[in-house]
């Protein structure tokens, strides 16, 4: 056997280079920026943004929200202030009675004392004026047409007690009892309300697997003004490539 | 043999051995993606109770091996006298996209890249309903924009699916309860149901899911929610890990202005039900014959 040195040359050669070629690929880390990282959504966005969907008391110390706005004087006259207990962690333990109790920070008792009604100045068109107090506090704007808006304090407040409802019929309401009321003229949407396909539901859809939960009116709404205000939309899908341009819309209402 | 010949055909042959060592030296790696008992493993619909414990509590140390937490991982079934059905209110829908990652918070999806069941299309309000005028990627200050309604679109859980038509290994099928479901240990990636379906509802995963240990959920479903592997299809499955014990999905529960309902069509009482006698609801291509159990509505 002659060997053929160009050949054993050839070969020493290629598996040198394959040689080294593997030990490159072992040694090489998997490359970094290939994908485009993007910032991780954190879960915490997903609750709820206040000023949009308002939180009962019972809702807001469930989840373990933050209960120090909360104002007992919003309802109850400082001259006969509530007894308020606390827990091991110095946080308000709410009464069982105050579990459907919508939290507000308007306090209609504090500048309005029960039995002292309310005087109201008109406009020379007849329309309510807006007391200068009230600016910054509540926004009005109940019912979008000017000819049949529903921005009258005493439409749905009592006359006499702010800090109570009444009924068209003269029946007297409590705020957690404000859905009755809500119904009066929203008849339609109660009935999908009842039916669960109106509003916001959580729990379980099967009744004998668990409760079930279902949003008052005013949990939602805020019955001063209860067309919703805007959302700020979340990250939309996760893209490995630029968007590609579009055509502009005939209607482009970015800001 | 001389000796120089022997020499060199010794250092050769070493060499060559080096260099076949060296460059499988990366599949010594695969032990992380499967085991023989993976491999082995059966047909879903073929494992008997006790197979499927063994099955479970070997995917149960692969997901704490892998995210080092301990999941619950459970095989749910179709409860008897239950089809699910969606409602999707549009005169409500604000395209806030809480839906989407609620669901790839609940889901387990892979974050980066993040795969998203739901896509929100932004559609202009002239009266057409002409779905290539929509818009997923819209990212506005503040919706809804006047102008543009939303309409979110996922798997339909058709009544004919042909996503489940086109699959080569049965690996995706339709349950009792309406859930057309995928075996994460059966598919083999092919992408064809992908392909079949008409609502872009499917998604691959092209590279192994990460996710961050403390966004895992433990609450997991082996049709559902469990980590998929690389390779594979998922898809929505309606939640099986909350929606077969009695809950709501993720991303009904989720949504700010109550346009998402869920329930048994079969119960009268349900809100679904009601949803279907009282409104106006329409399916999305209902040309194509898939028979959606995914309908939309409006109020007025």
């Amino acid at each position: 056997m002659t060997p053929n040195r160009k050949t054993c040359l050839v070969l020493a050669l290629l598996t040198l280079t394959f040689v080294a070629l593997a030990y490159a690929f072992v040694l090489t880390p998997a490359r970094q920026g290939f994908i485009v990282l993007s910032p991780l959504v954190p879960k915490d966005v997903l609750a709820i943004v206040p000023g949009t969907i308002r939180v009962s008391a019972a809702q807001l110390v469930k989840s373990g929200g933050d209960v120090s706005g909360l104002d007992c004087y919003a309802c109850h006259h400082q001259d006969s202030p509530p007894e308020v207990k606390y827990d091991a962690n110095h946080e308000i333990v709410l009464p069982k009675e105050h579990a459907d109790l919508i939290i507000s920070m308007r306090n209609c008792v504090e500048c309005h004392p029960p039995n002292d009604p309310v005087k109201l100045e008109y406009d020379d068109s007849g329309n309510v004026k807006m007391p200068k107090a009230h600016e910054g506090l509540l926004a009005m704007g109940h019912g979008r047409s000017t000819r049949n808006n529903n921005n009258y304090c005493f439409n749905c407040h009592d006359r006499d007690q702010l800090n109570q409802l009444h009924t068209p019929d003269g029946d007297k309401l409590k705020f957690d009892q404000a859905t009755q009321l809500c119904a009066g003229c929203h008849g339609t949407t109660y009935r999908d309300w009842m039916a669960g396909a109106h509003g916001r539901t959580s729990g379980h859809w099967d009744r004998t697997a668990g409760p079930f939960e279902r949003q008052e009116c005013t949990s939602c709404h805020d019955p001063h003004a209860p067309r919703f205000t805007g959302l700020i939309p979340m990250p939309g899908p996760h893209l490995l490539h630029p968007v590609p341009a579009r055509k502009p819309q005939p209607e482009s209402s970015d800001e | 043999m001389s000796r120089r010949s022997f020499l060199r055909s010794t250092a050769l042959l070493s060499a060559g051995v080096a260099a076949v060592a060296a460059g499988l030296a990366p599949l010594r790696k695969l032990g992380e993606f499967g085991s023989v008992d993976e491999f082995l493993q059966k047909y879903y619909k073929e494992l008997t109770p006790e197979e499927m414990k063994a099955v479970i509590a070997r995917i149960e140390a692969e997901v704490e091996r892998q995210y080092g937490i301990r999941p619950h991982v459970r095989d749910y079934k179709p409860m008897n006298g239950v089809e699910f059905v969606y409602a999707l209110n549009l005169t409500r829908c604000v395209g806030c996209r809480k839906c989407v990652h609620s669901c790839v918070a609940e889901n387990n999806q892979s974050r980066n890249p993040e795969i998203q069941y739901i896509r929100v299309l932004k559609m202009p309000n002239d009266g057409t309903f002409d779905v290539d005028k929509g818009d997923h990627n819209y990212a506005p200050k503040s919706v809804p924009e006047p102008g543009f309604f939303y309409m979110p679109v996922q798997c339909q859980q058709c009544k004919n699916p042909p996503c489940v038509k086109v699959c080569p290994v049965k690996a995706t099928w339709q349950e009792p309860d309406g859930i057309t479901v995928i075996d994460y240990n059966w598919c083999i990636g092919c992408r064809y149901c992908e392909a079949a379906c008409p609502y872009f509802a499917r998604r691959f995963n092209f590279t192994t899911p990460s996710i961050p240990k403390e966004q895992i959920n433990t609450n997991m479903s082996y049709l559902g929610n469990r980590p998929r592997y690389k390779g594979v299809m998922e898809k929505c499955h309606f939640c099986t890990q909350r929606t077969r014990a009695g809950r709501y999905p993720a991303c009904v529960e989720v949504c700010p202005t109550g346009s998402r309902k869920f329930g048994n069509i079969l119960d009268p009482e349900s809100e679904v039900s009601y949803i279907l006698k009282t409104k106006r609801v329409y399916v999305l291509k209902p040309e194509l014959g898939t028979l959606p159990r995914f309908f939309y509505y409006f109020d007025i």
